[in-house]
């Protein structure tokens, strides 16, 4: 079939575009001979927003590790636009935002050198920001609404603000891929829907996101695509055909918190039943047919408050 | 008095010993904002006491002691690297294992085979006794750590802050780390003859440490520590002249001391005002519920 297109260039339909991110039967042991991820598959096109959930333990983090080429898989591979991933790192395509637990927030830098930090990859080799650096780091710091605290030590902000200051780095960094590790925890419900107002507007971008979370109530508002895993993938797809109750409970086992709301309680219900999954922070909530809500978005309606301000 | 005072200044070997030691608190200094930050404060520790060997079979040999010296202390850290990355066992067991291992090992080859450098030296060190060539070599080291620092210490910055943005960024971070260590180790070689493979962890550590006290922003914090590094060194050299005891000694006493008062007086981040802002907020609790009731 390829070697019949190949003599006929005539014809050759454009190549299909590599995946964003790739990830094909990733195996990662620990040196301590923790096996953290076992044959984890999953792809991800561009223009995507894909959330990842799992309980504390799953592989979340060893994930990302993986895709930025942290710890060496195993066995498998993760290629990101069809490179590998050292080529890929080289030009800056892939943005980081860690999880809160992973950063020093006692280091001695200020909100605007984090930002720029976002730059590094571009600059010369003396990292001398040039006037174009400065000017998208202050945009990416207008953008997150954090724009006045510049010269605030990273430790003197709120959780919120906190995310926020490393979200406008990976927007500093203009990288089409951004990966964030439990991007809402520990912030309050404000910054987690001006997270998802700036996450939805990169995704129009042709931005990819994966997003890794315990919040598993929004993940129908701002996914597109879920990758739910327990040291292996258990399911990737659609949210609409993949959040389900018998994925999640598959994935989730026991570790869910799990309410069944007869209907006749919940004034003009009309499904038999409701599931409520709580994770650690927002619940699903699920109807009989077990599958998530459809997605409001892009006309979610408008939080009550001012998207972008306070923190 | 003032002649008495200038002394010191006259003589040559004191004001080579008084600069060479400012040289090295300076290098040290620099590197300790590092070490500080990264959390190796053992680490340097180790390769400081793991040089001793490679001095030892160098002066046998005749060859450069920082030749042998950075080859010891280079191997100590690969064994370290090595049997940490493959055991259970946590990275403070491996360094301490493999640091005395190292050390008993250069103790054994000093007392079985004397030669022109005594246990003392390297254990206490002797700056005042220090030789025109070892002066080349600490000069040598000197510039070529301060050197590299200029250039690569926005990239280290960003390694010890964050390794996997310092990726994201296409930083080389195995590179990265590899030159850190490396650094180290050639600072530890340099100030062994200042103030021994005992005391050459507090040059690694304390200005660094006092700097950080004192500012939230890292290029002050390297300024601070390279002055108070600088000046420690220099003045603790001068003033072992008149109390005529230990150099080493004289310069980590006067580093400590300086941490100890900016500990306590440091405008945000000391003592006094901590207890301050604890003495307050105690003060406006009851004040506040006094006002609700
Ligand atoms: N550096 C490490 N060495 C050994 N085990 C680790 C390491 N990092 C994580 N693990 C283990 O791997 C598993 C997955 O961890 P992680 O990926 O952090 O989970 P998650 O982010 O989903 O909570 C956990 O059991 C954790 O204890
Ligand atoms: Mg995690």
């Amino acid at each position: 079939m390829a070697s019949s297109l190949r003599t006929n260039p005539a014809n050759t339909p454009p190549p299909p575009p590599s995946p964003a991110i790739d990830v094909r039967g990733v195996t990662v042991a620990y040196t301590n001979g923790h096996v953290a991820l076992r044959d984890a598959t999953f792809s991800l096109d561009g223009g995507t927003i894909c959330g990842l959930v799992g309980v504390n333990g799953s592989g979340k983090s060893t994930l990302f590790k993986a895709i930025m080429g942290f710890v060496k898989p195993a066995a498998g591979s993760v290629r990101i636009n069809g490179q590998p991933v050292g080529a890929a790192h080289k030009k800056a395509s892939v943005a980081y935002v860690p999880q809160s637990e992973d950063v020093d927030w006692a280091f001695p830098v200020s909100v605007w050198d984090v930002v720029l930090m976002g730059r590094y990859g571009a600059m010369n080799l003396l990292r001398i920001p040039r006037q174009s650096d400065k000017r998208l780091a202050a945009e990416a710091l207008e953008q997150v609404g954090v724009a006045d605290l510049r010269s605030r030590q990273i430790g003197e902000l709120s959780g919120g603000q906190r995310k926020r200051v490393f979200l406008a780095r990976a927007l500093a960094q203009q990288a089409k891929i951004i990966l964030l590790d439990e991007p809402f925890t520990g912030v309050d419900v404000q910054t987690e829907e001006a997270i998802i107002a700036l996450l939805d507007r990169m995704r129009d971008q042709g931005c990819t996101m994966l997003v890794s979370t315990h919040n598993l109530g929004s993940v129908p508002r701002f996914c597109d695509r879920v990758v739910i895993i327990n040291r292996t993938v258990v399911a990737a797809g659609p949210t609409a055909t993949t959040f389900t109750r018998d994925n999640l409970a598959l994935a989730f086992g026991g570790a869910l918190r799990r309410l069944r709301v007869d209907h006749t309680d919940v004034p003009g219900a009309t499904s038999h039943e409701l599931t409520v999954l709580t994770d650690d922070e927002g619940a699903l909530i699920l109807g009989d047919d077990g599958l998530p809500p459809p997605r409001t978005t892009p006309d979610r309606p408008a939080p009550t408050a001012p998207p972008g301000a306070g923190a | 008095m003032i002649d008495a005072l200038l002394q010191p200044l006259q003589s040559e070997f004191m004001l080579k010993a008084i600069g060479v030691s400012a040289l090295i608190g300076l290098t040290c200094a620099a590197l300790s904002c590092f070490v500080t930050l990264k959390g190796w404060s053992l680490m340097g520790d180790a390769l400081s006491h793991a040089v001793v060997p490679g001095v030892a079979i160098a002066y046998a040999a005749k060859l450069p002691f920082a030749l042998g010296a950075f080859a010891s202390g280079m191997l100590a850290a690969g064994v370290m690297g090595f049997v940490k990355d493959r055991t259970r066992l946590r990275e403070d067991a491996v360094i301490g294992i493999v640091f005395t291992t190292f050390f008993a090992l250069g103790v054994l080859l000093i007392s079985l085979y004397p030669s022109n450098i005594n246990l003392k030296t390297i254990v206490f060190g002797n700056i005042l006794g220090i030789a025109d060539a070892d002066i080349v070599q600490v000069l040598i080291i000197s510039a070529v750590t301060l050197a590299v620092l200029a250039f690569k210490w926005k990239d280290l910055v960003i390694f010890l802050f964050d390794p996997s943005h310092a990726r994201a960024v296409g930083l080389p971070t195995r590179f990265l780390h590899a030159l850190l260590l490396t650094l180290l180790a050639a600072t530890a070689v340099a100030s062994l003859q200042a103030v021994g493979a005992c005391l050459v962890v507090a040059m690694l550590v304390t200005p660094g440490a006092t700097a950080y006290l004192l500012t939230d922003r890292f290029g002050a914090m390297m300024l601070i520590a390279m002055t108070v590094g600088t000046l420690t060194a220099a003045v603790g050299a001068y003033a072992s002249y008149f109390l005529n005891g230990s150099t080493g000694g004289c310069i980590v006493v006067l580093q400590t001391g300086v941490f100890a008062v900016t500990l306590a007086v440091a405008p945000k981040h000391g003592l006094i005002t901590a207890h301050r802002s604890r003495v307050v907020a105690g003060r406006a609790a009851p004040a506040l519920s006094g006002g609700a009731a």
